[in-house]
C-alpha cells in the first residue's frame, strides 16, 4: 500500500470520526489531519525513506488513534471497531488473505470481542461461559484442519480466559 | 477521556507543553509530534486522534491558542492550524519538570 493510500483511508476515517461532531470543529479536525499527513509523507521522503515504511508509520498512528477512539463507544460499535482495526493489519501488510479468510477471521475476532463484552457485563453467566468454550474449541478444530497455528493458538488462549474468568468469578463469590 | 482531577494536567498534556517551549514560537501538528519523538527517543509519532485531541483540550483551557496559516504560505499543500503557547501555557511549561515521556496512545479519548 503507498502512502497516498493509507492517507486517504485515515482522511476516511476521520470523515467516520468526526461525523457526529459539530460541522466546524469536523472540519477542522479533518483538514488539520490532511495537513499533519502530507507534512509526514513530505518529510519522510526527504529524509530518504522507502514508500512501504512511510505507509505502514501512518498505519500504525492510525491504528493506535483507532484504538483510543474505539475505547469511548457503546459496546457493539467498540466491538466493530476493534474487528476493523484487527482485520486492516492484513490489508496493510498485503496479506494474501482472501474473502473467506477475512469473513472467518472476523466472525471469530467479532465473536470473541462480544463474547468478552457479554462476560465482562454478566461474569456469572453459564452461557457465556459456555460459548467461549464452544468458539475456542471451534478455532482449534479449524486450526488444525487448515494448518493455522495461529488460529490453534487463540482457540487455546480463548478457552484458557474463558476458564480463568470462571474461576476468578467463583473465587470472588465465595 | 481519562479521570483526572480538576486542573490537572495527563502525562501527554504536559509532554505537549514542554515540547512546545523548547520549539520557541508558533508550530503545527506534524511538527509538533515529531519534535516529541525525538526529545523522547521513540521510534512512533503519537497518533493522530490522540494528539490533535490533546491540542483541543488545551486550547479549550488556555493555554495554547491557534490560528489557521495564510494560503498563500501553504503554497498548494494543505495549510497547516499553528498553535502558540499562551503566556499561561508557557508558565505551566516552566514549571513543569522534565520526566519521563508519556505512553504514547492516551487510555481514553476526549
Amino acid at each position: 500500500m503507498t502512502p497516498e493510500r493509507m492517507a486517504r483511508l485515515v482522511a476516511a476515517w476521520v470523515r467516520f470520526y468526526t461525523r457526529r461532531q459539530p460541522p466546524a470543529a469536523a472540519q477542522r479536525r479533518r483538514e488539520e489531519i490532511d495537513a499533519d499527513l502530507h507534512d509526514h509523507i513530505a518529510h519522510e521522503r526527504e529524509a530518504g525513506t522507502g514508500e512501504r515504511r512511510i505507509a505502514l508509520s501512518i498505519a500504525g498512528r492510525m491504528l493506535r488513534g483507532m484504538a483510543a477512539d474505539a475505547s469511548s463507544h457503546r459496546p457493539l460499535v467498540r466491538v466493530g471497531l476493534a474487528t476493523a482495526i484487527v482485520l486492516l493489519v492484513p490489508v496493510i501488510l498485503s496479506a494474501p488473505w482472501s474473502l473467506a479468510d477475512f469473513i472467518a477471521a472476523g466472525v471469530l475476532v467479532a465473536g470473541s470481542g462480544l463474547l468478552l463484552e457479554a462476560a465482562a457485563r454478566r461474569p456469572h453467566s453459564l452461557a457465556v461461559r459456555a460459548a467461549g468454550i464452544v468458539i475456542g474449541v471451534a478455532a482449534c478444530l479449524f486450526g488444525n484442519a487448515d494448518d493455522a497455528p495461529g488460529l490453534v493458538l487463540f482457540g487455546c488462549l480463548l478457552i484458557g480466559a474463558t476458564l480463568a474468568l470462571a474461576v476468578r468469578t467463583r473465587l470472588r463469590s465465595e | 477521556m481519562p479521570r483526572r482531577k480538576p486542573g490537572t494536567l495527563l502525562p501527554l498534556e504536559k509532554e505537549i507543553l514542554r515540547t512546545a517551549l523548547s520549539l520557541r514560537g508558533s508550530f503545527h501538528g506534524f511538527g509538533l509530534a515529531h519534535a516529541m519523538r525525538e526529545q523522547s527517543g521513540s521510534r512512533a509519532l503519537t497518533a493522530h486522534g490522540t494528539l490533535y485531541k490533546a491540542l483541543g483540550r488545551l486550547e479549550e483551557r488556555g493555554l495554547l491558542s491557534s490560528v489557521w496559516e495564510d494560503a498563500a504560505a501553504a503554497e498548494g499543500r494543505p495549510r497547516r492550524r499553528l498553535y502558540e503557547l499562551t503566556g499561561e501555557g508557557a508558565r505551566i511549561a516552566r514549571a513543569e519538570p522534565a520526566t519521563a515521556p508519556s505512553p504514547r496512545v492516551a487510555a481514553r479519548p476526549a
